[in-house]
């Protein structure tokens, strides 16, 4: 296992992976932690208050049940924003970054296809972004009782981690697909943060404003969080749209990896 | 079938810039080929245009029988690379990463790994950022001779090495040749080519110069000659300096007639053979 590609890639990172697990996780438990404080009538008043134009762009619009909650702080912006940094590092490093620092070359001579290496690489970042958010999953599940959040059901929160994976595994596909394609990390970052800054607008904004409305549905945010997985499970489509956009990207990146010169 | 790697007229263009410049190459089964030139040459990139790593701008090139491209995993099975820069993670040891490599070609005969790394005196135990670059270059041998590939594509590879080390090298060479091996090494170090190659070409500005066996290279080469007498002779004191090519035999017996205190030929090495191929170049440039 750990002697294939997509088992050494995993076993090399596994420093990095553990490490990105216990800060996304202290993270998601360091706002749950909070809840208590914020499920009070001051602070629902307090909310009122905010206009409700601004309460839709930061995406709180309910944000004293614990759906709600949860839902605009640990999977709202933070969640999301952790996974995205992380996608783009594991995904820019998986081809390009092992090219810049001309480790790719002795790999691709092996009897090994590039379409494979590029389909395990990006099989184990997959398995990677699973792995933590199922962490995270676990510790608020842990922690639901002590801090009331028993309101989310342990399914809920399992569906909003597995939302949150492969929200993250489209991005670290583009990081993969935009770094084999060009050998670059440095494009693989620049296409996350594009997409990511814009997604996030156009999900959270794009409905507010006339003719802008279909940002939203092009937006991975909105095949994220739309379905509200923390209040109705699992989102079959959602998850597969996502899915399946990561792996058109990965194959478009494949196409040009496999045609192009592999620098030094 | 007897070419184990042919190249026509093969060009190379990074953007403008010329790497291979109509590039040709024959190399022929269970020889040692000595690929030669400075650095800059096209040597790199004549082999990473074996290994599929980059394409050709233009020209026909085989490996046992096959294009590059065409060939893919399949082809790749059946040679052994050692890269002129190699690069990998620090993290892990020297048997982990080898343990990797074998298993990416299918395997590796038991006990293999360890004998070859016992012979170069590699210890496979110890994280490979503590080993030292003649160390790592250890690695780089280890994994191209493994599985005992049908042919052995070697750029550079006795960087780093240690004279004992190279010599060990040397003796691996000479065993893969015996085991009806094909071995083509690039080396800008004439020396370890003469000892081990059966033929040498001449790369320069991205065409090969010159191809001769290593033995008729000797033959045409031109040795240094200084014959030191008892008595003055009339050659203005008592040392004779020349140059000789071809056969000794004039010069002994011119010899014969005076008393000979000593006499010492000096065996030219490649590096002087090389630059005579410059010249050549050179002048005919000019």
């Amino acid at each position: 296992m750990r002697r294939s590609v997509f088992g050494k890639m995993l076993w090399d990172q596994r420093r990095s992976l553990l490490g990105w697990a216990i800060g996304i996780t202290a993270v998601g438990t360091f706002y749950a932690a909070f809840y208590p404080m914020v499920n009070t009538p001051e602070m629902r008043q307090a909310l009122e208050s905010y206009p409700q134009g601004m309460l839709e762009a930061l995406g709180m619009t309910d944000a004293t049940s614990v759906a709600g909650y949860l839902g605009s702080t640990t999977f709202g912006l933070l969640g999301p924003t952790l996974i995205i940094v992380f996608a783009a590092a594991i995904g820019g490093s998986a081809i390009a970054g092992d090219e810049e620092q001309g480790r790719l070359d002795l790999v691709l001579a092996h009897p090994i296809s590039r379409w494979n290496v590029l389909a395990q690489r990006f099989a184990a970042i997959g398995a990677a972004m699973l792995g933590v958010c199922l962490i995270l999953a676990a510790t608020l599940i842990a922690i639901s009782g002590p801090f009331g959040l028993g309101e989310v059901s342990p399914v809920n929160f399992v569906a909003t981690s597995v939302q949150l994976a492969v929200f993250g595994l489209l991005f670290g596909g583009l990081a993969i697909a935009a770094g084999a394609a060009s050998g670059r990390r440095s494009v693989a970052f620049a296409l996350v943060a594009i997409v990511g800054v814009i997604g996030f607008f156009g999900n959270n904004l794009g409905p507010s404003i006339e003719g802008l409305e279909w940002l939203q549905r092009l937006s991975p945010f909105y095949y994220y969080s739309g379905g509200e997985p923390l209040r109705n499970g699992f989102q079959a489509i959602d998850t597969g749209v996502l899915l399946i956009v990561a792996l058109v990207l990965v194959g478009l990146g494949g196409l040009r990896f496999d045609r192009r010169d592999v620098a030094v | 079938m007897t070419e184990m790697i042919q190249a026509a007229g093969l060009t190379k263009f990074y953007g403008r810039r010329r790497g291979l410049d109509g590039l040709d190459l024959e190399v022929r089964q269970g020889e040692v080929y000595g690929f030669l030139g400075p650095n800059g040459a096209g040597k790199t990139t004549t082999i990473r245009i074996l290994l599929d790593l980059i394409r050709p701008s233009g020209g026909q090139v085989t490996l046992l029988g096959e294009v590059p491209r065409a060939g893919g995993p399949a082809l790749r099975r059946r040679i052994g690379y050692l890269p002129g820069d190699f690069a990998v993670g620090g993290g892990q040891t020297a048997g982990e990463l080898l343990a990797h490599y074998a298993h990416l070609r299918g395997g590796v005969a038991t006990g293999r790994i360890r004998s070859l790394a016992d012979g170069l005196d590699l210890d496979l135990e110890v994280r490979i950022g503590s080993l030292s670059k003649g160390n790592r270059q250890k690695i780089a041998v280890v994994q191209a001779f493994m599985h005992e590939p049908e042919l052995l594509i070697l750029d550079e590879p006795t960087t780093g090495l240690d004279p004992i080390i190279q010599q060990r090298f040397l003796e691996l060479v000479a065993e893969a040749r015996i085991a009806g091996q094909t071995v083509f090494m690039s080396s800008h170090v004439l020396s370890e080519v003469q000892q081990s190659a059966d033929r040498v070409g001449i790369v320069r500005d991205g065409r090969m110069v010159a191809v001769e066996s290593v033995d008729v290279l000797r033959a045409r080469a031109v040795r240094r000659v200084e014959v030191r007498f008892d008595a003055p002779v009339t050659v203005e004191g008592e040392v004779l300096r020349c140059r000789l090519t071809g056969r000794a035999d004039a010069l002994v017996k011119a010899l014969a007639r005076y008393d000979v205190a000593s006499l010492t030929v000096r065996e030219p090495d490649l590096e002087e053979l090389f630059l005579t191929y410059y010249r050549e170049e050179t002048d005919h440039a000019a």
